[in-house]
């Protein structure tokens, strides 16, 4: 009898679930791209990406974090499962506002969740379709069953999913018909994200190689990606049918049903591209190849290129540090979404508990008081590159400090007053570097502090620093 | 006797070549250039597997700064001009020392583009000693071995050889050094250990492949006997280790 059981230990998804098997295939990048688009054509989810959201910056991260949380969410084990929904919950209850015509817009409003797991039901749904092996009926419920099961351990509830699939499609395709709008993060992922979305990882020292393959792949992805649109909501926002691109589009989803199901697994799991998305993994691994063939061939491109000047590389990396490390939403402008993109991204590295986390938004909120106070003269509530440089290395640094000394805190794990080489690893993903340690295999607390705070007031660069907040 | 598997060149002589000339120091420099290529072209089809240059040492950042400004850019001309030769020709290139921060980044980086464009062939291994000094390598190799906590009685010679940069490089079997001076000037003192010297009179621009091949001659007349006073060997000394 399933009731004398008590319910934390059941797998809810059971052994056999479909999403589980789904989430771990490659392929299903293409449903979760297409889905992604969906959402962000609803106005509340399409206002708190803009507002919120790194993905247009740091999009690789924000794809290795949101892969990393669906596993925990589908993870047979209750305490990973709940840890991890009460996590997204705190996270997205920071995101709230109004958005650019005024319009208030909240990232736990059940609606707006709701339809983020319809689009990912509905493009699971699609993805199978296009790839020649759709679902019957009884597989189409399962799945139904388990988005909604997956909604309702995010929310507490399923209510706002309807109960039946016949009334799921009726609701799905309102939802298309009335809701959805031709906004700025619709036109930002399909115009300006996919043909400028930085080099991952694995490619980053390789600017080059990465600019010539995403001229070609950028038109490709775009293509691909609206035509599996649904043709109601293509028409809505008035998208381009390229000639040929349903053709293409066809023929990259049955592509990828046919490797997924002829090519040695291993090759068509996840965990294959996640290698893609992780710099710390030198020397294994399938991309390394890639990686090493990519590095020969831009170090011979720099080496033919006539010798830069010299003397702008100054300037240069003050603007790459505004940009890469600061400016985290990717608007030109430091805000305080920029800095509650660091905390959680720190938070999402270290796997805070609940206390640490708000532990480590209260010092960053501290320092974005400190800094509004000292360098926003207008009271806009933002501050520009030119005023950061001009007077970061002048402020206080009392904000900085109380950062630090919380990151610490929640780096050294073990209370030892000390940092040591795995510690390290967990918060920067790479090895101890020698001249940062100085002497000996650890870090202490003033080193730390004194390091992050002159990394973060533009005095002093770091490799361990720039990757932690803005690669990946 | 065999073809020597490490040969190592003291480039000296250049500020002389360029006296005799009436020209800057920075004119020996800069003739050089073609003495390296020929060099390297030489042990190449001499079949040499492994050929050092000492193009820079730690003192030499005593030298007046407008000439090691000169020096520096002369590197990165050379670097940028012979990538593609070196790389066709399958010479894997290393640079030895490089730690000083008075090397502009602008060179860093043409070093790093060609160790990484040249670092999987197969052919030679061209070091370039720059900005090296021998006894600061066995100091960091000393201090590599006291972090990795290795027991006292556990360090012999082999393991001591293994936190020395590069040290995969095996020991040197033939340094040749011009212009006469006969000197060691702290040139990868723990590999030249059981090296034959040869101290050839022309000043290295000058140097070319025939005084290469006039060395490597030299070379073949020694006995080299590592101490043993029996037996005229061809061993090398990577065997002895």
């Amino acid at each position: 009898m399933s009731q004398t059981i008590p319910e934390e230990s059941v797998d809810v998804f059971g052994p056999d679930s479909i999403l589980r098997r789904l989430v771990n295939e490659a392929r299903w990048g293409l449903a979760v791209t297409r889905a992604t688009l969906l959402e962000a054509a609803y106005p509340q989810i399409g206002a708190a990406l803009m507002e919120n959201s790194t993905f247009l910056t740091h999009p690789w991260r924000r794809l290795r974090n949101t892969t990393m949380s669906s596993r925990r969410i589908l993870d047979p084990d209750p305490r990973v499962r709940d840890r991890e929904a009460a996590r997204l919950n705190r996270l997205h209850a920071r995101m709230s506002g109004t958005d650019a015509q005024g319009r208030p817009y909240d990232a736990t409003d059940p609606e707006a969740r709701a339809w983020v797991v319809a689009t990912l039901f509905e493009s699971t749904v699609t993805m199978c379709r296009l790839s020649g092996e759709a679902l019957d009926a009884e597989a189409m419920r399962r799945l139904y069953d388990e988005h909604r099961t997956f909604l309702a351990l995010i929310d507490g509830t399923s209510d706002h999913l309807p109960a039946t699939l016949p009334e799921f499609w009726s609701y799905y395709d309102d939802v298309i018909a009335h809701r959805l709008e031709n906004n700025e993060a619709v036109g930002v992922i399909l115009y300006r994200l996919f043909a400028n979305v930085p080099a991952p990882p694995v490619l980053r020292g390789h600017p080059a190689v990465w600019t010539a393959g995403r001229a070609v792949a950028s038109p490709v992805v775009t293509a691909i990606t609206i035509a599996s649109l649904p043709e109601a909501f293509s028409r809505r926002v008035a998208l381009p049918d390229l000639p040929g691109a349903r053709t293409l589009m066809q023929t990259a989803y049955l592509s990828a049903a046919l490797a997924t199901r002829y090519l040695p697994e291993s090759w068509t799991r996840v965990e294959f591209f996640m290698g893609l998305l992780d710099p710390s993994h030198e020397g294994a691994g399938p991309w390394e190849a890639v990686r090493r063939q990519a590095g020969k061939a831009a170090a011979l491109a720099r080496l033919l290129t006539p010798a830069s000047d010299e003397d702008d590389q100054v300037v240069r990396s003050a603007d790459r540090f505004f940009a890469e490390v600061l400016d985290q939403t990717g608007d030109g402008y430091l805000r305080w979404p920029d800095l509650a993109a660091m905390a959680r991204e720190i938070a999402t590295r270290l796997d805070l508990g609940e206390q640490e986390e708000e532990r480590l938004f209260q010092a960053y909120a501290a320092w974005w008081r400190e800094l509004q106070t000292a360098l926003d003269s207008d009271g806009d509530g933002r501050v520009t590159r030119r005023e950061y440089a001009a007077a970061a290395a002048c402020l206080p640094g009392s904000g900085l400090i109380r950062i630090a000394d919380v990151l610490f805190d929640a780096t050294d794990v073990d209370d030892d007053e000390k940092i040591d080489a795995e510690e390290y690893r967990n918060l920067f993903r790479t090895a101890f570097h020698r001249d940062l340690t100085g002497s000996g295999g650890s870090y202490s607390r003033s080193a730390f502090v004194r390091h992050f705070v002159s990394f973060m007031s533009g005095q002093q660069h770091s490799n361990a620093y720039t990757s932690l907040l803005s690669q990946g | 006797m065999a073809v020597p598997r490490h040969v190592a060149c003291v480039m000296d002589g250049n500020g002389r070549w360029a006296a005799q000339r009436s020209l800057p120091r920075t004119a020996g420099h800069e003739a050089a250039e073609a003495a390296v290529m020929d060099v390297i072209e030489a042990a190449r089809s001499s079949g040499v597997t492994w050929l050092s240059l000492y193009a820079f040492s730690t003192e030499n950042w005593r030298r007046p700064s407008g000439e090691v400004d000169i020096l520096m850019r002369l590197v990165r001309r050379a670097i940028r001009k012979h990538a593609p030769v070196l790389h066709a020709r399958g010479v894997r290139c290393r640079f030895l020392g490089m730690s000083d921060p008075r090397i502009p980044a602008p060179l860093v980086q043409d070093i790093t583009d060609l160790m990484t464009l040249t670092r999987d062939n197969k052919r030679m291994t061209l070091t370039v000693a720059f900005d090296h000094g021998g006894r600061r390598d066995i100091v960091e190799a000393a201090r590599s071995l006291i972090r990795s906590a290795t027991p006292a009685d556990q360090v012999t010679e082999a393991s001591f050889a293994e936190h020395l940069p590069y040290s995969d490089t095996p020991d040197v079997d033939l340094v040749i050094r011009t212009s006469g001076e006969q000197r060691i000037s702290n040139f990868m003192l723990w590999q030249v250990a059981y090296a034959e010297w040869v101290f050839p009179q022309v000043l290295w621009p000058d140097f070319r492949a025939t005084h290469f091949w006039e060395c490597l001659g030299a070379y073949f007349r020694r006995q080299r006997r590592f101490g043993d006073v029996r037996q005229p060997t061809i061993v090398t000394g990577e065997d002895l280790r």
